[in-house]
């Protein structure tokens, strides 16, 4: 059984850290839904400009794998933000009704020189993503609600609060001003006494601390006044930063566990400007007007590492946040 | 000199013969392609194939079926599977059968032309590989 499965066998009488926790471990299963629904349109994309020879039920069982993956994005979202679900849900099922329409409807026009396959998986992909559609037309674009509305969420969440939960349970490192969870532990027990990053065993962790520099923290209290609060969720190939209080939210997710073609990085933050200073190359960057997600696809082991290192030095460089 | 295979193909979706014929044509092979399994198992009854290429489901009669039919009126003929469900179970039953492949869909023209080669040299045929300099790239 996952962390996951074990945290939500527990039920009531959580603590504030698992609670934290679980929100965690959801957000990873919206990115890697998020994730299949684009290597399902990538496989699509191919497929059509590849003289592929594929037959409807190709078409027909991708456009079924994206609604179910759509869905499960859409059930983690109304998890994490409650009072978004029903939009979502209502968005979801408008686009499900479209997918039944392409696979029962009349296929339109398919000249001679066009396979009516290649002519459905051509509408298949448009209805995935189509710039030009309305809002919420298109997967693509539920896609980036769905992110966005989780994110604003939990900005909304009472990240302010969330320093004094971390101070109460030990889990400020003794060696930097961040606070650490670790994803398998701390949610059951919190640690007894406060435990110093070097400690910890996570790739993705160590790849963004690598060049930190680290020195001992005063023993009392929470992060040091005037310096920008962090909270690490960690396991052995996950991390999760979260930029903690009052001022920009700035989130990094990323899996570091070697095998290529699930290893990713993630990142949101709402202070505009930001990600053009901090992001390595070879991240894509979708804009909104409420902010700004980045994500990588196909990076390979090293140059995740370097790139977590890299956006390491910057991130912890108060320099960055001075004035927020 | 290049030699000519006699291919039969069978597969009830259009798309498939349609893309498939003028790929198999450029190395030499003479394609009559069906839709329906019944005039494709007739014209089998009349005629020896080479290399019969059918899929796995279709209506009225499956792949196997096919399958059956050939190696009894044409035992030397070489039968390869398309299959649009990679299921281990109809791949093992057939193996057991005696089919010379399998191919599963999504998959390029040149896939199965690779697979046509080799049964062509196993029958000691040797086909064109490069009628126009597009042969079949190394995987």
């Amino acid at each position: 059984m996952g962390i996951l499965g074990k945290l939500k066998k527990l039920g009531h009488g959580e603590t504030g850290v698992r609670d934290f926790s679980v929100q965690t471990l959801r957000f990873w299963k919206f990115l890697e839904n998020a994730r299949a629904l684009m290597e399902l349109a990538a496989d699509g994309r191919e497929k059509v400009a590849g003289e592929y020879i594929f037959d409807r039920h190709y078409v027909v069982s991708l456009i079924d794998s994206v609604v179910d993956r759509l869905g499960m994005m859409v059930y983690d979202a109304g998890v994490l933000v409650p009072e978004k679900g029903a939009s979502l849900y209502a968005a979801h099922d408008r686009l499900k009704q479209a997918a039944r329409h392409l696979i029962t409807g009349p296929v339109e026009s398919a000249g001679d020189a066009e396979d009516p396959e290649y002519k459905l998986l051509a509408d298949a992909l448009q209805w995935f993503d189509d710039p030009a559609a309305p809002p919420e037309k298109t997967v693509t674009a539920l896609m980036k609600k769905a992110f966005l509305d989780v994110m604003q969420g939990r900005v909304g969440a009472g990240a302010a609060k969330m320093t004094s939960l971390f101070d109460s349970g030990n889990l400020r490192a003794t060696d930097m001003d961040i606070y650490l969870v670790d994803l398998w532990r701390d949610p059951l027990t919190l640690p007894v006494r406060k435990r110093s990053v070097a400690g910890f065993n996570s790739i993705p962790l160590r790849h963004l601390l690598m060049d930190v520099r680290r020195e001992k923290t005063a023993d009392t209290g929470g992060a040091a006044p005037g310096k920008t609060a962090w909270v690490a969720a960690v396991d052995e190939y996950h991390l999760s930063l979260n930029r903690l209080g009052p001022g920009p939210c700035f989130r990094l997710e990323a899996l570091a566990s070697g095998y290529e073609p699930s290893d990713f990085i993630f990142v949101y933050t709402d202070r505009p400007g930001l990600l053009e200073t901090l992001l390595p190359r070879g991240l894509h960057v979708e804009a909104a007007a409420q902010g700004r997600i980045a994500w990588s696809l196909d990076m390979s082991a090293s140059a995740i590492e370097k790139s977590l290192a890299a956006m390491g030095r910057e991130i912890f460089d108060e320099g960055l946040w001075a004035g927020e | 000199m290049a030699g000519t295979l006699e291919v039969l193909l069978l597969d009830d979706e259009p798309i498939v013969g349609r893309r498939l014929k003028p790929a198999l044509d450029k190395i030499g092979c003479n394609v009559e392609g069906f839709e329906d399994p019944g005039a494709a198992v007739a014209r089998i009854d009349e005629k020896q194939f080479d290399v019969v290429v059918t899929d796995i489901r279709m209506e009225g009669m499956d792949g196997i079926q096919v399958l059956e039919h050939v190696q009894r009126r044409w035992p030397g003929t070489r039968v390869i599977l398309i299959t649009g469900y990679a299921k281990m179970d109809l791949a093992r039953e057939a193996m057991g059968k005696g089919v010379f492949d399998f191919i599963a869909k999504p998959f390029r023209p040149d896939d199965l032309r690779r697979i046509i080669l080799r049964a062509a040299e196993d029958m000691g045929v040797f086909l064109d590989t490069d009628p126009d300099g597009d042969a079949p790239a190394d995987q």
